[in-house]
């Protein structure tokens, strides 16, 4: 593996010079990038979600788009629509703001389903449908999702089975006091700074490449799939349903991924047990015996602990 | 017969109106029945409030209350709604328990309600105390359905008698209570000397026994790491696989203490594995058990060599 700054944490390092903190958020961007899956982030407002998703397009030298979800919002308004042109009187095709490589759909959960399916369809099949013509999306393509715990009214959870389409989840938490601190020197009089590109989508494309190539060991694949169905045979009473096969599919690729952040060619247990609460936290369904206070997280923990090491 | 029969007639004739009014009364009281029944479900359904239950915990203050030392039991149940009182919310029966009072608050913040009971409540006997799941019966209001929301149930161990006399203030029945307790352990004490007595009279009736020799007692097997270090390198140097080096990297994982739920990085946040030459050759032991096929015999060897390093 090389280890002549090139590699991916390049990209991690040019985020962290513009954001503070947040070091799961800027982790979980890149994780997802290098497995090209989609993230959820989920935190209250304020928290530099969307500086850090444009941060991510702008170091890729890609095309960003933000969409804010509203009630009102039509599938048009997202993957494009058709209008007739009378200079050439013909219907002429004008793409919407899912064709980049970086999307933010900004509080996913205010949209109807009609307008989650729209977007989540083209999250899954990396190409959309605009009158008779099927159009590829941009590669790298991803979206970044986020979504407020906080308000609850006027907003429509995402079904379970599209929520199963992001590959991670991303808890969004509140900085330290020393964090705050310095956000407060280095934004209180000015912008966030713009970020120089340090790498090409071309570079991105190549680093999904040595990611796939990343060995797991047998003894690893095992432990995967232990931590999965631990899920849904431990019968615990905070749990309703445990996590689909998509989650051990979503932990390989992810921890083939961060042994890449880690410069490694190979996969240690390390790895795996590090991103499993990204995959799995989403994918269970937790039930109302779970205090909102981490409950969810804690039981996860306990879950993945039970589960011996190889 | 002619009179018999008309006679038998004018009789059923006459028993005609009571039937029918008695079958009247029957089904009038069928239908009022049925129509409370309906009213009764109704206002059920209609009085069930419309909520996103979100959390529902039934907790102690203490997982070991004493005995005759009043506790408390904490129900707090969180709603996506603003709401100012719990409508159904149905505490379980307290038979072990004594109940002594409760206290009951909702707070409202951007993320909805929460509903705190503390109910205040003391134990006269000890031993083990199941209590029995807290349930709130609403209306989902994701999806209009009623629902009975059941919380998790608690199982309590009241400490014994001894720590009543400690902690009661009621000093005579402290002292009665103490004084019953030592009793009860004399009269043992004196059932247990005289058992020994008779066992010990048997025995002197005995032929004489042969002298017993006694052993020191068992040491505890403290492992020197060298000892472990160079197990590891002969498995090592015997089985140069990937299989060698898991047993090689078990070997050494139980000598700086690891568990089975243990990962690397937590392996070297371990007091043992402080030691740059320790946490050289876990990571090269992490190394052998996990990489290529193709890299497993270089991995191998530089292993060995930080074992033999090791134990020079």
């Amino acid at each position: 593996m090389r280890n002549d700054g090139t590699g991916p944490a390049i990209v991690s390092r040019a985020l962290e010079r513009t954001i503070v903190g947040q070091e799961g958020v800027i982790e979980g961007l890149l994780l997802g990038l290098l497995c090209g899956g989609h993230v959820l982030l989920e935190g209250p407002p304020g928290l530099a979600k969307t500086l850090a998703c444009r941060s991510l397009a702008d170091a890729l030298h890609g095309e960003f788009k933000r969409i804010q979800f509203t009630p009102d919002l039509l599938p048009s308004d997202i993957v494009g629509t058709r209008i007739f042109d009378q200079r050439e009187s013909a219907f002429a095709t004008v793409r919407g703001p899912i064709f980049a490589n970086v999307v933010l759909a900004d509080e996913i959960n205010r949209a109807p389903a009609k307008v989650q399916s729209a977007l989540l369809e083209a999250m899954q099949e990396r190409q959309v449908t605009i009158g008779p013509q099927t159009h590829p999306l941009p590669d790298p393509f991803i979206v970044m999702a986020t979504m407020n715990p906080l308000d609850s009214e006027g907003t429509y959870a995402l079904p379970v089975a599209q929520l199963d389409r992001f590959l991670l989840k991303v808890d969004v938490g509140y900085p330290s006091r020393a964090q705050e601190l310095a956000i407060l020197e280095r934004f209180a009089i000015a912008d966030a700074p713009v970020i120089a590109p340090v790498a090409t989508l071309d570079a991105v494309r190549e680093w999904r490449a040595q990611a796939h190539s990343i060995h797991i060991d047998d003894a690893l694949k095992r432990y995967i799939v232990e931590l999965v169905v631990v899920t849904r045979e431990a019968q615990h009473p905070a749990i309703d349903y445990g996590a689909s096969p998509r989650a051990t599919l979503a932990i390989a690729n992810l921890a083939r991924a961060k042994a890449l952040l880690e410069r490694r060619d190979y996969a240690v247990p390390d790895d795996v047990r590090s991103v499993a609460p990204l995959a799995l936290r989403h994918r269970i369904g937790f039930n109302f015996r779970v205090s909102n206070d981490g409950g969810a997280t804690r039981v996860l923990e306990s879950l993945i602990a039970r589960v011996p090491v190889p | 017969m002619a009179i018999y029969g008309s006679a038998g007639l004018d009789a059923s004739a006459g028993l005609r109106p009571v039937a029918h009014r008695a079958l009247r009364s029957f089904t009038s009281l069928l239908l009022v029945s049925l129509l409370a029944i309906l009213l009764t479900a109704t206002a059920n359904a209609q009085s069930l409030q419309r909520l996103t239950v979100t959390q529902l915990t039934l907790t102690a203050d203490t997982a070991t209350p004493r005995i005759e030392i009043p506790f408390h039991l904490i129900v707090t149940a969180h709603v996506r709604e603003h709401i100012t009182e719990l409508d159904n919310l149905d505490l379980p029966i307290l038979a072990e328990l004594e109940l002594l009072g409760s206290e009951r608050t909702t707070v409202a913040s951007r993320s909805g309600s929460t509903y705190r009971e503390i109910i205040t409540v003391v134990a006269h006997h000890s031993g083990a105390i199941t209590i029995a799941p807290v349930t709130l019966d609403a209306t989902d209001a994701r999806n209009g359905k009623n629902f009975r929301y059941s919380s998790n149930s608690l199982t309590l161990h009241v400490a014994g008698p001894g720590a009543a006399i400690a902690a009661a203030g009621n000093a005579w029945q402290g002292l009665n209570s103490f004084l019953s307790a030592l009793v009860r352990l004399a009269l043992i004490l004196a059932g247990l000397v005289g058992i020994v007595f008779l066992v010990a009279t048997l025995v002197r009736r005995r032929p004489a026994p042969l002298p017993v020799v006694t052993l020191a007692p068992p040491t505890p097997i403290v492992r020197d790491p060298q000892t472990s270090l160079r197990e590891a390198l002969t498995v090592l140097q015997r089985d140069r696989t990937r299989a060698g080096a898991m047993r090689a990297r078990h070997i050494v994982r139980a000598m700086v203490g690891a568990t089975d739920a243990e990962t690397l990085a937590d392996v070297l946040r371990r007091p043992l594995a402080t030691d740059p030459e320790v946490r050289n050759l876990l990571r090269a032991l992490e190394r052998a058990g996990f990489t290529h096929d193709v890299d497993v015999p270089p991995a191998v060897a530089a292993a060995i060599a930080q074992l033999e390093r090791m134990t020079r």
